[in-house]
């Protein structure tokens, strides 16, 4: 789950890591008369998760009142890269003299917390790694560790910073690291951390990213979940199943993600599109089995399912109820193939025979797909005739 | 012999009483799996199937000298139970639960890396030795013994690789599934050392997926192996950015592609298969 901006920066303000004044609008209107309450130049920035927001036209400089609600206006409702414009972040325009990156994410193979530093700010983390390696200061720790300000102390003042700008750094790389743990961050980084004339610290950008699995221990955050996903991920969701929708006509319900990934790969090598990626994870019920091929029917450009199964964890006997009840919800015509295989099998097999549900019972899921190819094929072939 | 789990594996089962630990259980039994307790807080002195069902693992490891649990609890529950058995002295741990949060699968690596244990997982299907046992929830009748060892990301893509492999003739020494996680508790290196140590596995199948860099890595390994490898990546036709899934498979900004995978490991002396159905014919020649 990714926060918008400004979610990111309640919650570093709410650790005390300095941000500049402003507030979140929804109107022109309203971008105006935040504008006129801070005074001076303003910035007005579109609230959508994605990074590189300047280039794809998100970001706007005002000088008045006035030219905000102009931004504001140009921005609200337009789409940047897929995502609608609902909210604009309007902050009070901060001088800096010099940009810094600070992040701390997850390293996958190691396990540890990486706490990054870079004096080259403003630009993407991975353009720093190619660019600025000998830039990039970094420190890792276990999760039995924590990051002392000592640490990050000398990171800076290695990194060539003295006096008070060095301890607020080592403040704020403290807050930031503290903020990751505490709420489960996979990502959390200040790109840029601005460092202004009076030597102060202050994090124009956030870019926050939570755990999902984790959520559970953060219930605030449940109500802010950002608009990220599409209504048939955001229903999936709900039906407790993990769907990425693609651009194909082939609806994939797999009971695991590796088998998944391979459906679809197999399906693009004949020629298929998949239309969606769809795995149950181990969860699978009769309604759960029913809703995930529901769902799947409901993108616009399915014109057939395949249906990948194996009882490991899972009921094979729920899951044929499950697919016997969805076929039932589902036009005459449409083509469904199942392949449904381990635990239980035999008693899944004369369920979905009794159905009349087509099916494939070798281990080679291209078996499958080179049978709803010939299902296809068929229903081509009627139509023309 | 096999790898992780073989005749000498004595196993508790942590969540035993729950209602997939239960079912679970009992197709490790009729499997032939040498359970030897069940473990659920507050329960101790009740039967399960015949198995004794204790409060905690110290008990199991006392009475019985447990050295393997398999956990079906809660995600939420996932990492106190890995500790528990760690604790106990357990030296080889499968952590079924899928939704693990990637703070609590940081800190079950740790502690098994400081203990000096196996853990598999999170969300791993478990490990089987055909004709021995298992622990976790494959289901038996895709697998058969042999001589192909087999290291997997994907719990259901190593059903449909061994019901291949079987179905060609070729039974399994081990199936390792060592997680979907981004953080898991193994390293590819320890499974596949483990395989290239084993005197009954010829050749080794690594079922890979998109996302990460743990085939990358385990290149340098895989190059000083006398045993054939042959491996396969899953999620060629995936789209960029997408997490397909398993929260480890997700391709970012060209890192973790089947492409750069497949170079890696061909680079390493590997054999790679196109599809899961081109595996069995690559062992034969390999073998």
């Amino acid at each position: 789950m990714r926060f918008l901006e400004y979610q990111g920066k309640e919650l570093f303000r709410s650790a005390g890591i300095p941000v500049p004044p402003g507030r979140v609008a929804t109107t022109p209107e309203e971008s105006e008369k935040t504008a006129r309450e801070l005074g001076g130049p303003v910035v007005i920035k579109a609230q959508v998760p994605i990074g590189g927001r300047g280039k794809a036209g998100g970001i706007s400089l005002a000088e008045t009142a006035g030219e905000a609600a102009q931004a504001a206006a140009r921005l609200l409702g337009s789409i940047l890269r897929g995502y609608p414009v609902k909210e604009v972040l309007v902050e009070k325009r901060v001088e800096m003299d010099q940009e810094l990156y600070l992040g701390v994410t997850i390293d996958a193979k190691s396990g540890k917390r990486v706490f990054m530093a870079c004096q080259q700010g403003g630009i993407e983390i991975e353009e720093i790694v190619s660019r600025y390696p000998h830039q990039l200061h970094t420190i890792e720790l276990y999760p039995s560790q924590k990051l002392y300000e000592h640490q990050a102390r000398t990171l800076f003042r290695r990194a060539g910073y003295r006096g008070k700008v060095l301890t607020r750094l080592a403040d704020v790389a403290v807050k930031l690291f503290n903020l990751s743990v505490r709420y489960d961050l996979k990502t959390c980084e200040i790109n840029p951390l601005g460092l202004t004339a009076e030597d102060n610290v202050i994090a124009a950008d956030a870019k926050v990213e939570m755990d999902d699995n984790a959520l559970y221990r953060h219930p605030q955050f449940r109500d802010l979940v950002v608009e990220e996903l599409d209504p048939l991920e955001r229903e999936a969701r709900g039906i407790g199943v993990t769907y990425v929708r693609l651009d194909g006509e082939v609806g994939v319900v797999s009971s695991g993600a590796g088998l998944g990934m391979t459906t679809m790969d197999l399906l693009a090598d004949v020629g298929l599109r998949p239309a969606n990626f769809l795995e149950t994870g181990g969860g699978i019920t009769k309604d759960l089995m029913a809703n995930a091929i529901r769902l799947v029917a409901k993108h616009e450009q399915v014109n057939s399912i395949i249906i990948n199964l194996y009882g490991g964890v899972n009921p094979m006997i729920e899951a044929a109820h499950g697919i016997r009840e969805a076929k039932r919800s589902l036009p005459e015509n449409m083509p469904i193939v199942a392949k449904v295989l381990g635990n239980q099998q035999e008693e899944a097999w004369r369920l979905l025979d009794e159905a009349g549900v087509v099916m494939v019972k070798s281990p080679r899921t291209e078996d499958a797909v080179e049978v709803l190819k010939e299902l296809l094929g068929g229903r081509r072939h009627e139509h023309l005739a | 012999m096999s790898i992780l789990l073989d005749a000498d594996t004595r196993a508790v089962v942590q969540g035993m009483t729950g209602r997939i630990g239960r079912v679970q259980t009992k197709w490790m039994l009729e499997y032939g799996t040498n359970i030897v307790a069940g473990v659920t807080p507050g329960r101790g002195g009740e039967e399960v199937l015949g198995v004794p069902v204790y409060d905690d693992v110290v008990e199991a490891v006392e009475k019985h000298g447990a050295n393997a649990s398999v956990i079906f609890a809660p995600a939420p529950y996932a990492k106190a139970a890995v500790f528990e058995a760690l604790e106990a002295g357990i030296k080889l741990v499968v952590a079924v639960p899928e939704h693990v949060p990637v703070a609590d699968a940081m800190e079950m690596r740790e502690k098994a890396k400081t203990f000096g244990a196996w853990l598999l997982g999170p969300t791993t299907p478990g490990v089987i030795s055909p004709g021995i046992g298992k622990l976790g929830i494959m289901p038996a009748n895709m697998f058969a013994p042999g001589n192909v060892g087999v290291i997997s990301r994907s719990g259901t893509l190593s059903y449909e690789v061994a019901g291949q492999l079987k179905e060609a003739g070729f039974g399994q020494s081990t199936v390792v599934g060592i997680g979907g996680d981004p953080v898991i508790g193994v390293d590819l290196q320890d499974i596949l050392e483990a395989f290239e140590a084993d005197p009954d596995t010829q050749a080794v199948v690594i079922v890979g997926e998109i996302g990460g860099a743990i085939e990358e890595e385990a290149a340098p390994f895989i190059r000083q192996m006398r045993k054939p490898v042959v491996a396969y990546i899953a999620g060629r036709s995936a789209p960029p950015g997408r997490r397909m899934g398993h929260a480890g498979a997700i391709v970012v900004r060209g890192i973790g592609t089947v492409e750069s995978k497949t170079e890696a490991l061909l680079e390493a002396g590997a054999i790679m298969a196109n599809w899961v159905s081109e595996i069995p014919a690559l062992v034969r020649r390999a073998i």
